[in-house]
């Protein structure tokens, strides 16, 4: 064979292989059973490959810890060049980060921007430490207990619908006794709703706009199909706002409990009469504020209340001993947010060039950080994929800015820590375990109903959680 | 207030005419001021609709504004010609980042292209070299009466050359050959690809180590030699230096290059009996293709510090993607930008330098082979660019190519396409049959 033969063959030879196996972006990652990775190669050591379109596919979605798994303990920072960015995956180096919040910044003019305005979300250092507080402060402590007793009453008010034939929220079938109804429908999609709107003083009417504002906001984000929609929800929200902060300026609106009496006043009127900076907030700082209220008070609460419900029918011993220990709702929260929870993670960006765990990360780069794989991983919580209500090494009292990690007991890593962590945690647990022991006082011989839920690859399983919750929930039970 | 969900719209557009007065922050007027709905869907510049015609996506892109903001691949789009060109020849503030970073191998040998004794021995190299070794490649499929251009002539040709300007034995040139496509195929998102990439790069040391050494105790004339007994600061040149400086030089642009330019001949017969009339003309051809269907779809850069420009605040560390084909399509540069046209007279015939040429006609962007250059028309001490050395060696593989046949045409019932094998690979033709007649 001549040079030039031979030369052909391989160059040929070079590109048939590359359009076999190289590049194809329509490539379909198989459906594994879960808690096992697709096999994407190795390298000349042995080490697992990790294929940055896995990110994109929809094996990911439903199985995504032995992922992350592989990404702990060979890749803890990965550089993703597909996504241009990188992740970073263990507990350790997330909170170290969530800490520094000089060294990693929340992205300026970020995905959230365009839809929710200028938010505590993009700021960092002094700037959001003046800010970070202003509604917070009233929605944990002391302020928050106060609410308490409006929260269970809302609870109860929902619960009370599903014995109320007309309301269509159950459906009773004599002969047995029993109640079937979608959790969602009936209580987590509105519940969190409801207390938000409360807390936030919006007249009940807003209730139906709080959906609309909720739902095309957040799948605004990120610039996605809907950014329009989102855009124009943000525009209707600010109109809303804007109606009734003037009027809240000149006077305040209360919450009142059974007897009339002020019990707080409600976030609006708090945040109208805030000063920071020597000036008063103006009513588009207010009304980002209250879309970020809007946007984080909905989603997670509901998703946290769907998935620990889910997660507990399934483990029926686990939801035994919580039904039998009332305190334990707490615990069954905290672990089901570990376990499952519904917000993945938050982006950074290194200010300056680092080298995190060996990998030299350009200043400015996009960095993940995993909340998912941190709280999955093994070197903080044993046995990370069981969900187990009664397990010791997870902390599960008053949620700490500090984070918490002693005597073996380590913060989940849901609510983030640091200067950055969720706001609404504290009203977000009450809602949840509250709601939850105040449900489980109302109703007995709760199951799954089975045939009515969505099912895992193989037809008869129930499908899992995977990222984020679980669309519907629905139940058996019987009244008490 | 409605509870209909679906249609916010009606009551929106109404509120927005009564609310001219007052103060509109900044965010507020960024809300307002976006008109329509990005024209692309999250991610669809790396699904296969972008690999297979780049084009369309591409025009919406540019005719929604100056720039898109890619969330799901955390880049920033550029498409019209002003700016991508503004960009390229912006070295304050955008940088480049080396293949060797992609690899996640930074601090792998040193790159050595712009040393000028390096650069006086590759450009004497390919005088030398390219027309011997573009007749011996038409030679071997002359006599049959058919070929595929794309990977007999395009490919071959720039891979032989490079092997006989380096000074590589004609017996190593296969196995080079496969580790080195192995090499530069791996510098991408791609982990397979980049694992078997590492692997080849290694098998290269190995390779020129022996070959190094030779060449410094007997310098030959040739590349390898200038750079065996080059003089730079820090320690000796090694192999890891060679094959840092073989990954980064990129001589498959060429490949790409010459099979779009016979593509487009070939699809336009007209253009095709023109240029083989006119002979001169082949470099306007090939002016054209890197214009109308350069192999390089986008150059990528780095912003150095915050900027803000195209609409947007660009933060430090952002990837811009400077898309060569949205900018070489953009109408209010070129007129009727999506045909092919040699010689067109809006088009500059020579090489890009700075943003503009002093006559004010655009070039034809490709990035690797017509970026902007910084150095003036007639660099003393340096041998001429790559941009133009790249345009001899295509037009004279193309001149020998033209010289051994005649009725040269498409093989009947081919099909020929560009496209790209991956996201960020060369979006070239690649396969081209045709027939002919021996001379």
């Amino acid at each position: 064979m001549s040079l030039i033969e031979e030369l052909h063959k391989t160059i040929a030879t070079t590109y048939e292989v590359d359009a076999q196996t190289a590049s194809t972006q329509t490539f379909e990652f198989p459906l594994m059973p879960l808690g096992t990775a697709y096999d994407m190669g190795r390298d000349a050591q042995g080490v697992p490959l990790f294929d940055p379109r896995i990110f994109d596919s929809r094996e990911f979605q439903r199985n995504p810890y032995p992922y992350y798994r592989i990404l702990r303990d060979h890749y803890p920072v990965y550089h993703d060049k597909l996504h241009n960015c990188y992740f970073v995956t263990r507990y350790n180096d997330i909170a170290a980060c969530y800490f520094d919040g000089l060294g990693y910044n929340t992205i300026p003019k970020g995905s959230s921007n365009h839809v929710l305005g200028n938010t505590q979300l993009e700021l960092s250092g002094i700037e959001h430490s003046r800010r970070r507080n202003l509604y917070g402060r009233h929605l944990v402590g002391a302020a928050l207990t106060k609410r308490i007793g409006a929260i269970c009453k809302l609870a109860n008010e929902m619960i009370d619908e599903w014995f109320n034939p007309e309301s269509g929220m159950t459906e009773y079938d004599p002969a047995t006794g029993k109640y079937t109804m979608e959790l969602g429908k009936a209580f987590a999609n509105e519940f969190p709703i409801r207390v938000v709107c409360q807390v936030l003083g919006f007249p009940d009417e807003a209730r139906d706009k709080f959906y609309y504002w909720y739902k095309y906001m957040m799948g605004g984000i990120g610039g996605r199909d809907y950014e329009q929609k989102g855009l124009m929800a943000r525009q209707d929200l600010e109109d809303f706002v804007e109606s009734i902060v003037e009027e809240r300026r000149l006077k305040p609106n209360f919450l009142l409990d059974d007897e009339g009496n002020e019990v707080a006043p409600d976030i609006i009127s708090e945040l109208c009469k805030t000063i920071v900076d020597g000036d008063v907030l103006s009513t588009e700082e207010i009304t980002s504020n209250i879309a970020l209220i809007v946007g984080g008070g909905g989603e997670t609460t509901r998703g946290a209340i769907l998935n620990m419900w889910y997660l507990l029918l399934q483990h029926p011993d686990q939801m035994e001993a919580v039904l039998n220990n009332d305190p334990l709702w707490d615990a069954a929260f905290h672990e089901t947010l570990r376990h499952s929870s519904s917000i993945g993670g938050q982006p950074r960006q290194n200010t300056f060039d680092v080298e995190l765990q060996g990998v030299k990360v350009p200043t400015g780069s996009l960095m993940h950080m995993v909340d998912f794989s941190a709280n999955h991983d093994e070197r903080i919580f044993s046995d990370p994929e069981k969900f187990d209500v009664l397990r010791n090494d997870l902390y599960s009292e008053k949620i700490l800015r500090s984070g918490y990690s002693k005597d073996g007991r380590t913060n989940h890593m849901a609510f983030g820590v640091g200067p950055h962590l969720c706001p609404g945690a504290w009203i977000s647990h009450q809602e949840g375990s509250i709601g939850s022991s105040i449900m489980s006082k109302r109703i007995k011989n709760v199951r799954i109903a089975t045939d009515r839920m969505a099912k895992d690859i193989d037809g008869v399983s129930l499908a899992p959680i995977g990222l984020g919750a679980i669309n519907e929930l629905w139940l058996e039970f019987e009244a008490i | 207030m409605s509870a209909d969900y679906g249609s916010p719209t009606v009551e929106h557009e109404a509120a927005a005419g009564d609310d001219e007065a007052g103060y509109r922050s900044y965010e507020v007027y960024q809300r307002e001021r976006v008109g329509s709905p990005p024209p692309v869907k999250p991610g669809q510049l790396r699904t296969q609709d972008y690999l297979d015609d780049p084009y369309t996506l591409l025009a919406n892109l540019r005719h929604y504004g100056p720039s898109f903001r890619d969330w799901q691949g955390n880049a920033f789009w550029i498409t019209h010609y002003n700016d991508v060109t503004s960009v390229l020849v912006d070295s304050a503030n955008f940088a480049t980042r080396s293949k060797r970073w992609f690899y996640g191998l930074a601090t792998f040998g040193r790159d050595l292209r712009n040393n000028v004794p390096f650069l006086t021995a590759q450009a004497a190299g390919i005088d030398k070299h390219a027309p011997v070794v573009a007749r011996e490649i038409v030679e071997a499929f002359a006599t049959r009466g058919t070929a595929d251009l794309a990977t007999e002539f395009a490919a071959l040709f720039p891979l032989q050359l490079l092997g006989r300007t380096w000074g590589i034995p004609d017996a190593d040139l296969p196995v080079f050959v496969e580790r080195y496509l192995r090499m530069q195929r791996g510098s991408r998102w791609n982990v397979a690809n980049q694992e078997a990439g590492k692997q080849a790069m290694l098998q290269l040391v190995s390779y020129f180590t022996p070959l190094l050494a030779a060449r410094r105790a007997d310098p030959q004339d040739d590349v390898l030699s200038a750079l065996a007994t080059l003089e730079i600061d820090g320690p000796a040149i090694d192999a890891h230096d060679v094959v840092a400086t073989l990954l980064e030089g990129d001589h498959e642009t060429l490949h790409g290059a010459l099979a779009n330019m016979w593509y487009l001949l070939l699809t336009h017969p007209d253009q095709l009996n023109m240029v083989n009339n006119t002979r001169r003309l082949v470099k306007y051809a090939y002016f054209e293709t890197l214009r109308h269907s350069t192999p390089v779809l986008s150059g990528e850069r780095f912003a150095k510090r915050e900027v803000e420009r195209f609409g947007l605040l660009i933060p430090e560390g952002a990837l811009v993607i400077c898309s060569a084909a949205g900018a070489n399509r953009d109408e209010t540069i070129f007129r009727d930008a999506d045909q092919f046209i040699v010689g067109r007279k809006d088009l500059v015939q020579r090489e890009p330098r700075g943003q503009y040429r002093a006559d004010g006609l655009p070039a034809g962007i490709t990035p690797a082979l017509g970026t902007p250059s910084k150095f003036p028309a007639l660099p003393v001490g340096r041998p001429r660019s790559l941009y133009a050395i790249t345009r001899d060696i295509a037009t004279i593989a193309s001149h020998a190519l033209l010289d051994a046949t005649s009725n040269l045409q498409l093989a009947k019932g081919a099909q020929p396409v560009l496209k790209s094998r991956g996201y960020g690979e060369l979006h070239t033709c690649w396969h081209l049959p045709v027939t002919f007649t021996a001379k």
